[in-house]
């Protein structure tokens, strides 16, 4: 009954994902009209932290403090790295300007500098990354000095156990005391789940009587940690408030998916699409993608649950993300581009997809398979050469990076899209123009 | 060497698998004292790598009659006597066009030979029960095929048989054997989990080693003839079908589909191998058993695998024959006498389904040595239930949670449904033997880290939930957790396409991207295998840091 | 024909027609469905209506009104939207009809009084009369040749006896007018009348022309006609016939009909047909003026009222005894087009169930029944005797309502813009009050496991020779969970299992749970779950899965084969 729904824009983004998101902010903060298809569920994997680049080269394992250098051994070492290909300077102010996007949203990170900064896990170990979001960054500093601290985990969060974080440090933090607490209302559940006591704790009564709780642990603490469930989308006033309430710096801990901070993002970022005008199909998927013969202009046939909509962009930026996010498709016989079936660089076969070692420090060969692209990202066709002239791709689907080794995932989205974006623009500048 | 502990006993045992338990119960329901040494843990080896098949001797008609007819006794015995390790759920013989049409007609007749009861079934109607089975099917033969849980009947037969007085020792290895004349009078074992050596004197001596018997003979100046066949199986992300299916053919590749609780198990493959370390599935080898068995089942070709696994058949007989086939399932007794040994004996080779009658002739042979002469028991004794062995039953975890559904109970597997209540049985069951329980033993007598996830949540929750027992202290927990993915990994990289391929990039964020497990593995790794107790964590200053 | 025979059955079809319209119309305020209803008397449900109606017709909201009466009433603007071949049929016989009945049937009142000089028998009234009836035929045609539904309403005799009417009015009709045209007897009625004469000889020329260019059967005319007669008669028609007789060839049916006809006018015109005709076609009209109340044909007048009534109570709440009349006036208003059915979200079940009461028509059909206690009357479910139908009638009644999973769909496609939603939920709760509760209730007073342990004790149902796998699709392929990755992003974004934290014992699974078990094929333990019950499809699950699972469609149905399978054990174990 429904007709099939028809719409315009000037770059359509396949992919809600970081990248996907950076790309369409980027794109409307340029002036163009963007419709962003996919399901943002993705993020729900983020832990929050703002990876640039920590670890290079992977094989060495090597840990750089700051993550400038360590792009400038990237550039040197590896210069066909998706990341290599964008300036500093384009990186400096990519980041800034996503940053600055979150906390229009409400969701503050600290000023980002120079440096990688080292964050405790929920498991016990140390993380290099580079943006921190406010919530967490007491955290960085108490790792930096040691001090006593409290570490407060809730009984029922399965995904969290203080206990374990202290005793995985060991004598390296002597001061690191742990405390379980009761969730304040949930007495009576075995299983708890981060997202609901994050909701929860954005009442003020539930709020106090957990504040009340860890009070009289306090001790000599000089700061407290807490697993990453203060408040959801108004974390930075729930943040404050268990400070204002306990005295001390409160930071946050990122635990296993699903993340708090990860639903934060998603909120974050969804909030900003909405207010800088990017229309949204989250429900919907594309299930065909055609050029016109010049490959000017793309036509994109969406299925959504409300009916099918057609929408024409000047421009189409690939952000679908690898095998999880499922831009990348594998079967036994190898691995195959989603939407298009552009083709992907990957290993000659299914044995050297993967190390015999999961942590097999050079890691595993199937994470560096991807989409070629050239100088102005447009990926390759089999001859070599841009398979449409305004097909562009962003984000993890990039070959020739492996980001969950090299600590640079939100590095690599943010980047490649500022950098895509900005040829899109000169792109549709000059076909305005000329 | 540090002068070692001295034990001694009236047997020792050395092997831990299906044959080496079943020989421990057998001489303790005699009366006879003896130990089992393990040098890794129970059904490590192939003993745990198989199909758990309880054949009803049907697949050996043609090839080996002695062994099919064995098999219909045994399974017969089994289903008695440890009817709750045993899923009764029959099986079926199938074929497909193109399947030898002779082999098909000759094999009711070949049952019949053996005393085996099969029973032809109309091709639609085992299709309506079997929905899987291909429409190229041609013809069905119904067989008392069943399916047997190797671990939980391993576990509760050394269960069994310690509760009769025969001990236990994993994890530690022989390393030595002290001869005087035609006897061995003791064996120098070197404890693999930072315990003191041993030095252990025994009246007789069992190797029951499986595929590790022809080093241990040799190490005793006993040389066999041995050869090695790797077997590989696939484990599917849903349970495909209800009975036991066989390809109705001359065994071959990838002809059965055996329902493994709540997964299918597909296999195998069989290839020739010399060397015993580090056997891993290939990605070779799957795709041979998907395209293979998909013949017979096409919903194979599209289904998710969540892990593979590949074990090594102790093939007793002519070494270098190229098709581990072609020699006979049956196992091999050896007295040794020959070669010079009065005190030592071996038994290999054989199947799961045998293992009982295996361990009855050797402790027979043992018996008669020692003088002993009361009769083998284990044919009439029921296997006693091990509550705290009960939890490698897949999809029995949920129905315990769900009936407890206790407050304090919390899932610590989704995937599976395993409560915390069933890691507190395995881990307190462990630790009453003296044992220092580590996540990968858990994880052997639970379905922790069994299911689609493979451990990449399960494995912190539980590690999590043991620290917060006081179990785990220091840097234990991650240690714990990379040794379980270790050992993990190496039965998924071969079935790693599609949507478990998802799933394990997922796995990599998480456990490298997020948590940076790789950049402390090694340090760590090797601390693993260290004692338990001792102090230790990731250098999180590592020296290769570059400072600007 | 006898002016009093007519007057006589005239009246008593209108007083009949009248006591109809009165019965049906007080049923708008009698009628109780949902307990809200049955705390307010019929008076203040009369009086709230006519409150209603003045605030409407004097208030603001009178344009409003004029605009629905125009759009929807009119012009069945709903209608139209939802589907174009059924709303030309409608327009067709409204159109027709109208035209008939006011140009026609009250011709006297109507169209002599508003056109001078009107004659039946001139143009454009011939041709206009002739469209008319052609139209309602077309209509009532295009009506009847509807898409096949899987379950076809139950028609009535008396339903089917109205078309029959509808149509025997119009045929007699056009067979009358075409009988006139081709009648030499009535020819030589209206020479007698306006000529003074019936002479053969004399009338020739007359008799030539309206024999050849006005379709009279003449028997007794000698061919061929000569031109020069046909000139001089051509002639006198021009005096004395062409003020009243346009060529009945305009009457474009009833002409051909003439003229098949003529071979036995003779026969009509010595039967006498002109009589029995009319008495035909009179006496059709007044046996359907009179039915027509007691028929669903009464939504023409139903239909309207509830438009106007939407219309004018627009984007304002109903107070109770507004609400409780419009429930009643729905069950009239309905035209059971079936246009809800086609769009109905849970037609498959319906079809797999065997129960069309899944199905907003047949669900209406049913509220009203049992609002009329023509279904169950309270406790009566309890008086278990095996013969008592309505039971087990109920039974299927309460299956309907409460797999319906409210999406809505029905409502807003419905073409009288009927407040289905609403009717539902009072039905619901009536079923409740007569002893029939919500599954969640009878469901929840097991645990998952009990439930699940006497399915596998009732049936010996093979999990992958699913059984109800062309039912429950979703949760019987593997492949619509396989590609969960245990994120457990649907836990933490259901608001039933956030909720649970408040509540004082938690759900027992989790949605994350749920897919799991399906995974283990252990589908049976999650039927009588907390989680599959208290799922408030919200679609968060679904939306936020990063593996695109449809977790919430799979909610869905797990309920509806939960009461499919529980509700037959639940049958077996403990009657009622």
């Amino acid at each position: 009954m429904t007709g099939v729904r028809q719409a315009r824009c000037d770059v359509a983004v396949i992919g809600a994902g970081m990248a996907g998101m950076a790309a369409a902010l980027f794109a409307v903060e340029r002036g163009l009209s963007c419709i962003q298809v996919g399901n943002s569920g993705g993020l729900l994997f983020a832990s929050g932290l703002l990876d640039l680049l920590g670890v290079q080269p992977v094989a060495d394992g090597r840990l750089w403090q700051s993550p400038y250098e360590a792009l400038a051994a990237l550039a040197r070492e590896e210069p066909d790295h998706p990341l290599a290909r964008v300036d500093a300077r384009s990186i400096r102010s990519a980041f800034e300007r996503f940053v600055a996007a979150l906390g229009g949203a409400g969701l503050r990170y600290v000023s980002l500098g120079e440096r990688n900064r080292k964050v405790l896990t929920s498991i016990g170990t140390i993380k290099t990354t580079f943006g921190v979001p406010l919530s967490m960054v007491a955290g960085v500093d108490a790792l930096e000095t040691r001090p006593p601290c409290l570490l407060v985990d809730f009984r029922g969060l399965r995904e969290f156990s203080a206990v374990q974080i202290a005793a995985t440090l060991g004598e390296r933090w002597p001061g690191l005391r742990h405390e379980r607490i009761e969730f304040p209302g949930c007495e009576a559940l075995p299983e708890l789940y981060a997202a609901h006591l994050a909701r929860a704790l954005e009442a003020g009564e539930t709020r106090a009587r957990a504040i009340a709780l860890v009070k009289p642990l306090l001790g000599e603490a000089r700061a407290v940690g807490f697993p990453a469930v203060l408040g959801l989308a108004r974390s930075s006033e729930v943040h404050a408030a268990f400070e204002a309430g306990l005295g001390v710096p409160v930071f946050e801990i990122p635990t296993m998916p699903t993340s708090v901070p990860g639903l934060r993002l998603s909120g974050a970022l969804e909030a900003v699409m909405s207010a800088r005008g990017v229309r949204r199909h989250h429900q919907a998927t594309v299930r065909g993608l055609a050029f016109d013969g010049g490959g000017g202009t793309a036509t994109l046939d969406l299925e959504g649950i409300s009916g099918g909509e057609r929408v024409s962009a000047r421009a189409v930026v690939l952000a679908t993300g690898r095998f999880s996010g499922r831009g990348l498709v594998a079967d036994r016989e190898g691995v195959r581009e989603s939407i298009l079936g552009l083709p992907v660089l990957q290993p000659d076969s299914r044995e050297a997809w993967h190390q015999r070692d999961f942590l097999d420090p050079s890691g595993h060969g199937i994470n560096r398979a991807g989409l070629r692209v050239d100088d102005a990202w447009r990926p390759l066709g089999a001859d070599g050469r841009p398979a449409w002239p305004r097909l562009y791709a962003v984000g993890s689907i990039l070959a020739r990076q492996d980001w969950m080794r090299s600590k640079c995932g939100s590095g690599l989205a943010i980047a490649t899209s500022w950098a895509a974006i900005e040829q899109v623009a000169r792109e549709l500048r000059a076909a305005a123009a000329g | 060497m540090n002068s070692p502990s001295n034990t001694a006993t009236q047997v020792l045992i050395i092997g831990g698998g299906a044959t080496g338990t079943a020989l421990a119960r057998d001489l303790a329901l005699r009366g006879v004292d003896c130990i089992l040494v393990e040098q890794d843990d129970i059904n490590a080896g192939a003993s745990g790598r198989n199909h758990g098949l309880l054949h009803s001797g049907a697949r050996y008609v043609a090839g080996d009659r002695q062994v099919a007819m064995e098999c219909r006794a045994e399974g017969a015995i089994l289903k008695r006597v440890a009817a709750q390790t045993i899923q009764d759920t029959g099986g079926y013989f199938v074929a497909v066009q193109g399947d030898d049409e002779r082999y098909i007609a000759d094999f009711p007749a070949l049952c019949a030979r053996a005393g085996i009861a099969a029973r032809a079934v109309d091709v639609a109607a085992a299709r309506a029960l079997e929905p899987a089975l291909s429409e190229r099917t041609i013809a069905v033969f119904e067989v008392p095929d069943a399916s047997i849980d190797p671990f939980r009947f391993s576990l509760e037969t050394m269960a069994h048989a310690r509760s009769l007085g025969a001990r236990l020792m994993r994890r530690t290895r022989v390393v030595g054997f002290e001869l005087e004349g035609r006897r061995i009078r003791a064996v120098r074992l070197q404890s693999l989990s930072g315990g003191e050596d041993l030095r252990i004197e025994a009246a007789q001596i069992v190797n029951a080693a499986g595929a590790w018997a022809r080093e241990l003979a040799l190490l005793a100046g006993a040389p066999i003839e041995m050869t090695y066949s790797k077997g590989t199986l696939l484990v599917t992300h849903t349970r495909l079908a209800e009975r036991a299916l066989t390809r109705l053919r001359l065994p071959a590749d990838a002809d059965i589909l055996m329902p493994g609780g709540t997964v299918s198990i597909v296999g195998t493959t069989s290839t020739p191998v010399d060397a015993l370390d580090d056997v891993q599935p290939t990605t070779a080898e799957a795709d041979l058993i998907v395209a293979e068995a998909a013949r017979m089942l096409p919903a194979l070709a599209t289904m998710r695998y969540i892990r593979a696994f590949a074990g090594v058949r102790p093939l007793v007989g002519a070494a270098g024959v190229a098709d581990g086939r072609a020699i006979s399932r049956g196992y091999a007794l050896l007295d040794h006498e020959d070669q010079g040994l009065d005190n030592f004996a071996t038994i290999t080779g054989g199947k799961l389904t045998t293992c009982r009658l295996m361990a009855e002739r050797a402790a027979d042979l043992v018996c008669r040595r020692l003088g002993v002469t009361r009769p083998c028991l284990t044919a009439t004794t029921p296997l006693p239930v091990a509550a705290e062995c009960a939890w490698t039953e897949p999809g029995r975890s949920p129905r315990v949670w769900m009936r407890s559904h206790a407050r304090d109970d919390t899932l610590l597997c989704e995937c599976e449904l395993v409560p915390g209540r069933a890691v507190d049985a395995i881990y307190d069951a462990l630790r009453a033997a003296g044992d220092t329980p580590t996540l990968t033993e858990i994880g052997l007598r639970s379905r922790i880290g069994k299911g689609a996830c493979q451990g990449a949540f399960c494995a912190p929750r539980t590690v999590a939930h043991l620290y917060q027992r006081g179990d785990f202290h220091a840097g234990r927990g991650l240690a714990e957790i990379l040794d379980f993915f270790g050992e993990r990994w190496r039965g998924q990289r071969a079935v790693l396409w599609g949507e478990q391929l998802a799933q394990a990039e997922l796995m990599e964020a998480l456990h490298c991207g997020l948590f940076g497990e790789e950049l402390r593995g090694d340090d760590l790794r090797a601390q693993a295998s260290r004692d338990a107790g001792t102090p230790g964590a990731p250098d999180d200053a590592p020296t290769n840091e570059v400072s600007s | 024909m006898s002016s009093t025979i007519f007057f006589s059955t005239l009246y008593a079809s209108l007083v009949l027609c009248a006591l109809g319209l009165v019965w049906r119309v007080s049923a708008w305020f009698r009628l109780r469905i949902g307990p809200d209803a049955r705390d307010v008397a019929s008076s203040q449900r009369v009086a709230a209506v006519f409150r209603g109606a003045a605030s409407a017709l004097f208030g603001s909201r009178a344009l409003r009104l004029l605009g629905a009466l125009f759009l929807d009433v009119l012009l069945l603007r709903k209608l139209f939207a939802s589907e174009k071949l059924r709303w030309f049929g409608h327009l067709l016989v409204m159109v027709g009809f109208t035209l008939l009945l006011l140009m026609h049937a009250l011709a006297p009142l109507v169209s002599a009084k508003l056109f001078p000089g009107y004659q039946p028998t001139l143009d454009p009234y011939l041709f206009l009369r002739d469209l008319s009836g052609a139209m309602v035929l077309v209509g009532v045609a295009l009506l009847l040749f509807r898409r096949r539904a899987d379950f076809p309403q139950p028609r009535r005799l008396i339903d089917w006896a109205f078309v029959t009417l509808l149509l025997i009015v119009v045929a007699t009709g056009f067979v009358f007018e075409a009988y006139k045209i081709a009648s030499p007897r009535a020819f030589y009625r209206m020479t007698e009348q306006f000529i003074g004469s019936t002479d053969r000889k004399e009338l020739e020329p007359l008799r030539a022309v309206w024999a050849s260019e006005f379709g009279v059967a003449f028997d007794d005319l000698k061919q061929p006609v000569d031109p020069a007669l046909l000139q001089q008669g051509r002639k006198l028609q021009q005096d004395s016939c062409a003020s009243c007789h346009s060529k009945p060839t305009s009457a474009f049916v009833s002409y051909p009909v003439a003229r098949a006809l003529a071979p036995v006018e003779r026969m009509l015109d010595a039967g006498r047909a002109n009589e029995w005709l009319l008495y035909l076609h009179v006496f059709a009209c007044f046996l359907g003026l009179a039915s027509l109340p007691f028929t669903r044909f009464f939504h023409v007048v139903a239909a309207p009222v509830s438009l106007l009534v939407n219309a004018a109570a627009q984007n304002r709440a109903f107070s109770t005894a507004g609400r409780a009349s419009q429930r009643a006036l729905a069950l009239d208003a309905c035209v059971r087009c079936g246009i809800c059915d086609a769009r109905c979200s849970v037609a498959p079940v319906a079809r797999y169930l065997e129960n069309a009461y899944l199905l907003p028509s047949h669900k209406l059909v049913a509220t009203g029944a049992l609002a009329g206690g023509r279904l169950l009357r309270p406790g009566r479910e309890n008086d278990a005797s095996p013969d008592d139908t309505h039971r087990d009638e109920a039974r299927r009644v309460a299956e309907g309502a409460y797999l319906c999973t409210d999406c809505g769909r029905c409502t807003s496609r419905c073409p009288v813009g009927l407040d289905l939603a609403d009717l539902w939920r009072a039905g619901r709760d009536d079923l409740a009050a007569v002893g029939l509760p919500p599954p969640e209730q009878w469901v929840q007073a097991r645990s998952a496991l009990a439930w699940a342990e006497s399915l596998e004790a009732g049936s010996g149902q093979h999990p992958l020779a699913d059984a109800d796998a062309a039912f429950a699709p979703l949760s019987a392929d593997r492949r619509s969970f396989s590609r969960c990755v245990q994120c457990q992003a649907c836990t933490n974004v259901c608001p039933v299992v956030a909720h649970s934290i408040d509540a004082e014992h938690g759900i027992d699974l989790t949605p994350q749970k749920v897919m799991n078990l399906l995974r283990l094929g252990l589908r049976d333990l999650t039927l009588g779950s907390r989680m599959v019950w208290d799922c408030a499809s919200c679609y968060q699950c679904q939306e936020n899965c990063p593996e695109g699972v449809r977790v919430a469609d799979i909610m869905l149905e797990l309920r509806a084969l939960s009461v499919h399978r529980l509700g037959a054990l639940r049958g077996r174990r403990e009657p009622a």
